[in-house]
C-alpha cells in the first residue's frame, strides 16, 4: 500500500516538499516564494498520467490545458494556504497526517535486515524461535473429572501398573503421540494438561491429570528439549518479526521526535 | 520460497486401505520436511474467508490492517485493530485463506489515497471527502457503494477495466509475496486465494477460490472479477485454464447462500431448464466444499424448510429477510435453493435423474470478517467489519452502524462469532489440506473446537469403539465425505448402514449436549425426505426420549455475569449409530450435527462488559455447533 502510493509521482513531489522544508529543517514552507515554474520534469508527469488514462499522448491542446490547470491548481493551493484555509480542514489534516505516516516507515518497509539483525533478535528470545519442547507419551481418556472418575483412576492405575490393561472412554483423541509440540498438546487437551505433563515422572503411568476434557492416565516414554533455533531454519519468521518491528518503531520514532517539537497542554473544565 | 516437498499421500477416496501409521518422510534442500501421516491424525483449524484492507469495502468501512497483519494475527501474534484495540486469538490458527474481493481489488484504498484534485467524478469525490472525514463519514461512503454496486451504478472511474486490470496485478503480486512469507509448511498454512464476489442484483453468489499451489505457479494468473456475468460458469473457465496452464490445482467455495434469495442451489438451470449431467459433473468437481456458518448468518437449515427440527432456526433470523445488500424480499419459495440441507437433498435428486450430483460438497465454517482479524470466539470477537469492531454501541448499531435498518436490512447484533474450518489432513501443509477439502474430509463449527470423526461402513458395532476405531473406520468404512461402497450380496452385515460418531468438546469451551445425525433421502415417488436422529447425548439415563424427543439439556447461562458452567452435558460422546429406517432401494446422506450446552453469545460479553441495558429481544444465549460433511448412500 505505502509501497504503491510512494511510486506515485505526485506524492513524490508533495512528500519531498514536505521533507526538506518541513520534517528535516523544522520550518514552514516559504510561502513567499512566488514563482512558479513548469519545467520538463513537471510536464513529462503530466504526460505520463494521461498515457496511463487514455493510452495514447496528449495534443498540443490538451498538453497546453494541463498546463493552464497546473498553474491555476498551484496558485490556488498556495494562496489558499496564505489564507490558512487547511488550518480547520479535517480532510487536509488527515490527508497530511497519513503521507508523513507513511514516508516515516518507507525505509523500515523496504530496508533487508542482515544476518547478524536478525541474529540478535534469535538471542534476544530464543523460546520464540526454537521449536517447542516434544513429549511422547500414551494417555488413556477417562471422561469428565467427577469423583468417580477420580475414584476409578486411582484403581486403573494400579492395574495399568500391574500389567493389566484398561479400556480408554472412545473420543476422537490419539492413544499414544510420538513427539508432539507442546502446542499440538494444548490445542488437544488444553493448557493445564501441557503444564502437568511437565512435572510427571517417565516411563511409568502416572495420574489422573485434569485436562479441559476430563481425567487422564498419563505414561511418559521420552521428552525432547526445544531445539535451539538455527537462523537457517527461522529466517523467514525472523525476518517477518525484524521487520513488522521496524515499522512500528519507525514509525513511533518519527512521531516522537516530531511530538518532542511541541508543547502540548490538554486543558479540560473540572 | 518452495522449501518442502509433500511426500504423496495415496489416500483413494472412498476405499481406503490403511497398514499402519508409519510416516512418509521426504526431505528437500535438508531446511523443511513436512511428515505427511498414513491417514488424518489430527484436524488442523483455519479460516477460509478472510478480507483486508485491500478490499474495498474493508477499507471503506475503516479496515486499515492488510494481509501481512491478518497473517500475524491468524497465527497467533498479537496486532492492534484499526480501530486502536490489542487483538490476539487465544488460540492460533493452523491455516488461513487471505480472501480479498477480485473485484476493485485495492480500488478504496487508491480511492483514498489519490490527490483529490485528480478526482473528476462528483460521487467519487463525495465519497473520497466522506471517507477523510473519519469513521462515520467512511461507513456512509461504504454503504453507498454498496448500494451502487447493487444497482449497477458504480462510477466508471473505480471500475476502469484498464486501470483496475494494472492495480488488480500490483496489489495481488504484493498480497502473494506477504502471503508466501507466512506460509510455514507443517506449523502454519497461508493459502492464496481470493474472493469472486459473484452477484445478481444483490442476490449473494459469492465464491472463495483457493489455490493449492506455491507463488510459482499461483502468480502467473491474476484474481477474476464477475464483471457482468450472472452465473459462476466464467470462474469454473477461469479455474480450468489456471489448472491447464500451470500444472495446479484450484477450488471454489460458495458462501452465504442464505442470502442468495434462493438462487445458490438451484433445481434447475440457469436457464430454467434441467441440470444436465455434465453441468452437475462441473459443478461438483470445482465446488467441493460448502460455507455454511459465518458471520452473515447460518445457512444448514431453515425453520420453514425443516418444521420438525427444533434446532433449526440457528443464526438464520434477520438474515432471511432480505437478499445480501436488501434489494428484494426473501420469499417462502426461496428458501429452499437457500439452505445447506436441502441442496443436499435436491443434490439426491438430481443424482436420480441424471446420475451425477451437483450438490455433493462438504461443509466447512469461515469467519468472512473484514477486519483482518478471524475472530469466532464470542468472548473475544472482533465483528464483521470495522465500523463494529467492540465498542459500547455495536449491540445496538444497525449491520452498517448510521444507516438505518430499513436500509441494511439487520442489526449488528443478529451478527453471529462464527466460524472455523475443521480439515481432518495428514499434515498441515497447503497440499495436504487442499487435498481433505477436495476428499470433502472437513467440517464445520460456530467457533468451539469440537472434535468430531464420522465414519460410514457396513458392519461396525459397539464392539468397534473399544478398539482402535479410527482406524478401523479407515480400514472398513469411509470418513465424512465419503460415499459408502455399493451395498450388494456380497457386503458384510445385516444390511442397513452403521456410523461411528464420535464428538468432544473443545478443550477451553462447553460441555456437549447432545450428537444427531441428518439423514435425506429420496423416497420411490422421486420425493425428498429429511429426519434427524438424536444419537447420544449426555446423561441418557435421566434424558428418556418423549415422543421421540430429547429433553432440552438444561441452561446454566448467568446472562448478568455472561457465565456458564459445565455442571450440564458431557465432555464427550460416542456411540455405534445404525439407521433403523434404511431402505437399500434409496438414494440418502447421512451427517452429524453436535449441539453444545447453552452459552453466552458476544452481545452478551459486551452487555456485561459494557453494562448495557438491552431490548429483550436481542439473543443474549445460544447453543453452538458443528456440522459435518455428509456420507452418501447410493443404490447399486
Amino acid at each position: 500500500m505505502t509501497r504503491a502510493l510512494l511510486r506515485e509521482p505526485l506524492v513524490h513531489f508533495l512528500i519531498a516538499g514536505a521533507m526538506v522544508f518541513w520534517l528535516l529543517s523544522g520550518r514552514a514552507p516559504d510561502l513567499g516564494e512566488r514563482r512558479i515554474v513548469v519545467d520538463k520534469v513537471v510536464v513529462g508527469a503530466m504526460v505520463e498520467r494521461f498515457y496511463g488514462s487514455f493510452h495514447r499522448l496528449p495534443t498540443p491542446d490538451e498538453t497546453d490545458g494541463m498546463i493552464r490547470d497546473y498553474v491555476a491548481d498551484q496558485v490556488y493551493y498556495r494562496e489558499a494556504l496564505r489564507l490558512g484555509l487547511d488550518k480547520d480542514d479535517e480532510v487536509v489534516i488527515r490527508r497530511m497526517r497519513r503521507k508523513l505516516e507513511s514516508v516515516a516507515v518507507a525505509d523500515a518497509e523496504s530496508a533487508e535486515p542482515s544476518d547478524n539483525a536478525l541474529q540478535v533478535l534469535i538471542d534476544k528470545d530464543p523460546a520464540r524461535y526454537s521449536e517447542d519442547p516434544r513429549t511422547s507419551f500414551e494417555q488413556i481418556y477417562l471422561g469428565a473429572d467427577t469423583p468417580e472418575t477420580r475414584a476409578r483412576a486411582n484403581t486403573e492405575l494400579a492395574d495399568l501398573r500391574t500389567g493389566k490393561p484398561v479400556p480408554s472412554v472412545p473420543a476422537p483423541l490419539p492413544a499414544k503421540l510420538d513427539g508432539a509440540p507442546a502446542s499440538d498438546i494444548s490445542g488437544l487437551f488444553g493448557d493445564e494438561f501441557t503444564l502437568a505433563l511437565k512435572d510427571q515422572p517417565t516411563g511409568q503411568w502416572q495420574g489422573p491429570i485434569a485436562s479441559g476434557l476430563g481425567l487422564h492416565l498419563v505414561k511418559i516414554s521420552a521428552r525432547a528439549a526445544p531445539i535451539k533455533p538455527s537462523l537457517t531454519t527461522v529466517r523467514q519468521r525472523v525476518t517477518n518479526d525484524w521487520r513488522a518491528a521496524a515499522i512500528a518503531r519507525a514509525q513511533a520514532d518519527a512521531y516522537k521526535t516530531m511530538l518532542g517539537r511541541y508543547d502540548v497542554k490538554i486543558e479540560l473544565p473540572k | 520460497m518452495r522449501k518442502a516437498a509433500i511426500a504423496a499421500v495415496l489416500l483413494l477416496g472412498s476405499t481406503t486401505l490403511v497398514t499402519g501409521c508409519h510416516k512418509l518422510t521426504k526431505m528437500v534442500g535438508g531446511e523443511t520436511a513436512v511428515n505427511n501421516t498414513a491417514y488424518p491424525e489430527r484436524v488442523y483449524w483455519g479460516d477460509t474467508h478472510l478480507h483486508t484492507s485491500n478490499s474495498v469495502d474493508a477499507f471503506g468501512f475503516g479496515n486499515r490492517l492488510g494481509p501481512e497483519e491478518a497473517l500475524r494475527f491468524a497465527s497467533g501474534e498479537e496486532v492492534t485493530s484499526s480501530t486502536g484495540i490489542k487483538a490476539k486469538l487465544a488460540r492460533p490458527l493452523d491455516f488461513l485463506v487471505v480472501s480479498d474481493h477480485a473485484e476493485g481489488l485495492g480500488s478504496t484504498k487508491a480511492l483514498y489515497d489519490a490527490p483529490r484534485f485528480m478526482i473528476s467524478d462528483p460521487t467519487l469525490l463525495r465519497w473520497f471527502d466522506l471517507m477523510h472525514e473519519g469513521t462515520k463519514g467512511s461507513l456512509q461512503a461504504t454503504a453507498e457503494m454498496l448500494d451502487a454496486r447493487a444497482h449497477g451504478k458504480l462510477p466508471a472511474g473505480l471500475n476502469d477495466p484498464t486501470k483496475g486490470a494494472a492495480r488488480t496485478h500490483k496489489i495481488w503480486n504484493e498480497s502473494l509475496a506477504t502471503v508466501d512469507s507466512y506460509n510455514q509448511p507443517g506449523k502454519f498454512t497461508a493459502f492464496f486465494g481470493f474472493e469472486y464476489t459473484l452477484m445478481q442484483g444483490g442476490n449473494n453468489l459469492h465464491r472463495n477460490v483457493i489455490f493449492r499451489d506455491g507463488i510459482d505457479r499461483v502468480s502467473q494468473v491474476d484474481p477474476i472479477d464477475p464483471s457482468s456475468e450472472l452465473w459462476p460458469d466464467k470462474l469454473w473457465d477461469y479455474m480450468d485454464a489456471y489448472q491447464a496452464k500451470t500444472g495446479g490445482k484450484v477450488l471454489a467455495i460458495p458462501h452465504n447462500s442464505n442470502l442468495s434469495n434462493g438462487l445458490m442451489f438451484m433445481l434447475t438451470d440457469p436457464n430454467g431448464g434441467p441440470i444436465t449431467a455434465e453441468y452437475a459433473r462441473r459443478r461438483a468437481a470445482h465446488e467441493p466444499v460448502v460455507e455454511i456458518t459465518q458471520i452473515k448468518g447460518d445457512s444448514e437449515a431453515h425453520p420453514f424448510l425443516s418444521p420438525n427440527d427444533e434446532f433449526a432456526g440457528y443464526g438464520t433470523a434477520g438474515w432471511d429477510m432480505n437478499n445480501l445488500l436488501n434489494t428484494q424480499p426473501t420469499k417462502p419459495g426461496d428458501y429452499a435453493g437457500s439452505y445447506v440441507r436441502e441442496a443436499l437433498k435436491r443434490g439426491l435428486l438430481i443424482e436420480q435423474r441424471t446420475g451425477v450430483n451437483p450438490y455433493k460438497f462438504g461443509v466447512i465454517g469461515s469467519t468472512d470478517a473484514h477486519t483482518s482479524l478471524s475472530t469466532a470466539d464470542d468472548n473475544n470477537f472482533f465483528g464483521k467489519h470495522a465500523g463494529v469492531e467492540p465498542s459500547a454501541h455495536r449491540a445496538t448499531d444497525t449491520f452498517v452502524p448510521g444507516m438505518p435498518v430499513e436500509k441494511v436490512g439487520r442489526m449488528n447484533w443478529q451478527s453471529l462469532a462464527s466460524g472455523y474450518a475443521a480439515v481432518w489432513a495428514t499434515s498441515n501443509t497447503r497440499e495436504a489440506i487442499f487435498d481433505a477439502m477436495m476428499r470433502h474430509e472437513v467440517y464445520g463449527t460456530t467457533g468451539p473446537r469440537m472434535t468430531v470423526r464420522f465414519f460410514g461402513g457396513w458392519d461396525f458395532n459397539a464392539g468397534d469403539l473399544k478398539t482402535d476405531w479410527v482406524k478401523a473406520g479407515y480400514q472398513r468404512g469411509v470418513p465424512m465425505g465419503g460415499t459408502l461402497a455399493p451395498h450388494g450380496p456380497s457386503t458384510p452385515g445385516k444390511g442397513a448402514p452403521s456410523f461411528i460418531v464420535s464428538a468432544l468438546k473443545d478443550p477451553v469451551d462447553g460441555n456437549l449436549d447432545r450428537v444427531q445425525v441428518v439423514k435425506g433421502w429420496v423416497d420411490q415417488a422421486g420425493n425428498a425426505h429429511e429426519k434427524v436422529f438424536d444419537v447420544v447425548w449426555s446423561a441418557m439415563d435421566q434424558r428418556k426420549a418423549v415422543g421421540g424427543k430429547v429433553p432440552a439439556v438444561g441452561d446454566t447461562v448467568d446472562v448478568t455475569k455472561a457465565t456458564y458452567a459445565n455442571t450440564i452435558g458431557a465432555p464427550e460422546l460416542s456411540t455405534v449409530w445404525s439407521d433403523p429406517e434404511f431402505n437399500p432401494g434409496q438414494r440418502a446422506f447421512y451427517y452429524v450435527r453436535v449441539l453444545m450446552i447453552p452459552t453466552p453469545t458476544w452481545v452478551d460479553y459486551d452487555m456485561v462488559k459494557y453494562g448495557l441495558k438491552l431490548d429483550p429481544a436481542i439473543t443474549l444465549k445460544q447453543q453452538e455447533r458443528a456440522y459435518t460433511s455428509a456420507i452418501w448412500y447410493n443404490p447399486v
